[in-house]
């Protein structure tokens, strides 16, 4: 019988279903994640090949080569992989090479540190293009480009706080000359101008994505925003082949956390996307004129910083497909995260802040339990009549219901919608940084891992438990009974490899839940003594 | 061919999702038989996934529940060649202003 079953059943099944959503999703999309070690190696056999192939295009490439980027650049001098000039920010250290390219990007802030307290290094493969990577549409012109080493005005650049500065690359090709200027500001968002003493078209690439955090769990690859806003997200692995865009906005290229952007919110750029070996996306920015400048952005996808530089460069911050939801909430997390210093009682306080907004339905419900005491013997004499015939059961329950006006059942909606904010507050845990190493009390230090000793998710399964306990519920199927008994484990065991603040969600969630149940019983019992 | 994915879809979350809030819905029949039935019988397929999302939208504490049978327009309805068989009738058609409600016999086995 169905009498007492409030939100938080609805909740469970939220739960299921919710779970079957990303498990599947997780299962069928999800990229498989790659050894890096394999990766390495594949690229360079990769290279090999390219090295194997003649260099020198047929003529029928050349051709294409005209609409599509060049890809033999990979050189085998070892002397233009050298530093030649490297800038310090109060946050980052930028190292380039002598093709006037961003060869590394090391992070010096605390919480982007390794555990060993070494600073993370945002390029840890050899995969090309690196950012700033120029090709010309010539091939001739291209491979001498990668042959011919830059000079720099200047090697050691030290950024304080305030003022940017500039770094000037000049390369002669043949006569060519090539000058690429690029100001770095202090926090760390640089322009890029090319000027060269006669105009020809090239491409300029904002690098292949950083690779510090790749796994499988999160979208890694490129996006592009177009001129009218839309996002075009590729992710590695599912680059087709070349596609490019008109006066888009952004191009970026991304992992987890950081992320490298080239960007022109006034003029717009005309993006192109080609694929590497492996099918990953590779971003390049097509450019004809001279003296072209364009703005970039290399490292970690931080709210606050991104802000600060271009209010509409926080669209790099990406929850995979479940942005328009995501988003909203990781505001609002940062909204409140603005009054509590913690990030484990912020997650807490949201839980609140959503039990508020759905309080006045909760009262509705409780309100029309009062009134369904009144009708006690009249169900009991249903639930007598049509026992084994649950269908005719419901009918009579329900016409009762409707001719009382009080109807005990929360309904389908409210429990179809706790399923996005589940959802979005998963896609925020594991895609914002901010909530990287975020810690909340004890053992629990960063909240968008697993728990380490699995604590959680065992209060998280007990509390599941205790409501069923306290929650009045009889089933008509013994079957069905049986699953309901055992979900709680199941639960847990779920719940296991689930970042720590979501977990930490759910458990608030289920004692909120249970308390509300509690005061529900008391009132119950209440009537029934008045009675 | 859709109908009839959709209609599996729902046969299995009432089988196996909606195990937990067994009895969660405020009506009868519940959203999931709603969209069954209009899935089954509503000739246009649109407005029987329509008039479903409908459906789940009204079922939340602010709206009273109860009683609901789905609504359907028919204008021609199909032949029915032989009339004997009127104990394998699977769902009955209830005129109404503009239409029919729909009422499934619970009693047909199958």
């Amino acid at each position: 019988m169905n009498e007492n079953i409030n939100i938080q059943t609805r909740v469970i099944i939220a739960t299921v279903l919710s779970l079957l959503v990303f498990v599947g999703y997780d299962y069928f999309f999800m990229p498989k994640p790659k050894n890096m070690v394999e990766q390495n190696s594949s690229v360079k056999t990769a290279l090999n090949e390219v090295k194997k192939e003649p260099k020198t295009a047929t003529p029928s490439h050349t051709e294409k080569s005209t609409t599509n980027v060049a890809q033999n650049s990979q050189t085998t001098d070892k002397s233009l992989s050298n530093v030649i000039a490297t800038v310090e920010t109060s946050n980052a250290t930028i190292e380039f090479d002598a093709l006037g390219r961003i060869s590394q990007v090391y992070l010096k802030d605390k919480q982007y540190r390794t555990e060993e307290g070494k600073e993370l290094k945002l390029f840890n493969s050899p995969k090309i293009p690196k950012p700033l990577e120029i090709r010309f549409s010539d091939p001739r012109l291209n491979e001498l480009a990668f042959k011919t080493p830059y000079t720099v005005s200047i090697s050691k650049v030290n950024i304080g706080k305030e003022k940017p500065k500039e770094l000037l690359f000049t390369q002669n090709l043949d006569g060519l000359i090539v000058k690429k200027r690029v100001v770095i500001y202090p926090d760390h968002h640089y322009d890029v101008t090319v000027k060269m003493s006669d105009s020809k078209s090239y491409f300029i690439s904002p690098g292949f994505r950083p690779d510090l955090r790749i796994d499988n769990y999160t979208v890694h690859g490129v996006m592009v925003e177009e001129s009218d806003g839309t996002l075009t997200i590729i992710d590695d692995g599912d680059a087709k082949g070349t596609e490019s865009f008109r006066k888009a906005r952004i191009a970026v290229a991304f992992d987890r956390y950081y992320a490298t952007a080239l960007y022109d919110f006034k003029n717009g750029m005309d993006v192109v996307i080609n694929k590497d070996t492996e099918e990953n996306p590779i971003l390049f920015i097509k450019v004809e004129e001279n003296d072209k400048t364009l703005h970039g952005y290399i490292g970690p996808k931080e709210y606050k910083i991104l802000h600060s530089i271009h209010p509409e460069l926080t669209k790099i911050i990406e929850f995979g497909w479940f942005t328009f939801i995501a988003a909203p909430m990781f505001k609002v997390l940062m909204w409140l995260h603005n009054f509590i210093p913690n990030w484990g009682w912020t997650i807490v306080a949201l839980t609140i802040l959503i039990r508020i907004l759905l309080y006045p339905l909760t009262y509705k419900g409780m309100v029309s339990m009062h009134k369904l005491k009144e009708l006690t013997p009249k169900i009991k004499e249903i639930q007598q009549k049509y026992k084994g015939d649950p269908q005719k059961m419901n009918m009579h329950m329900m016409e009762l219901y409707k001719k009382h006006k009080a109807n005990p059942l929360g309904g389908c909606l409210p429990m179809l919608l706790q399923i996005p904010v589940f959802f979005a507050i998963y896609r925020v845990l594991l895609n914002a940084i901010e909530l990287k190493g975020a810690e909340w009390i004890l053992w629990i230090h960063d909240l968008s891992v697993m728990d380490p000793y699995y604590v959680l998710p065992i209060l998280m399964g007990a509390s599941m438990w205790l409501h069923q306990m306290v929650t009045p519920n009889n089933f008509t199927d013994p079957m069905q009974e049986k699953i309901f008994k055992w979900l709680p484990v199941i639960f847990t065991f779920f719940f296991v490899t689930f970042p720590a603040g979501l977990v930490l969600y759910w458990l608030t969630n289920n004692i909120f839940s249970i308390a509300q149940q509690l005061i529900i019983n008391k009132m119950l019992e209440k009537h029934k003594k008045a009675e | 061919m859709t109908r009839k994915i959709l209609s599996e879809l729902l046969k299995f979350y009432q089988k196996y999702l909606t195990l937990l809030g067994y009895g969660s819905c405020r009506y009868y029949p519940t959203c999931s038989e709603f969209a069954k039935w209009q899935i089954k019988t509503n000739p246009s397929i649109l407005k029987a996934i329509y008039s479903s999302i409908l459906r789940i939208l009204r079922c939340n504490q602010l709206f009273e529940g109860g009683i609901d049978y789905p609504k359907i327009s028919y204008k021609q309805f199909p032949k029915i060649y032989n009339s004997c068989q009127t104990h394998n009738i699977e769902y009955w058609y209830i005129p109404e202003s503009n239409g029919f409600r729909v009422v499934k016999n619970i009693y047909l086995k199958g």
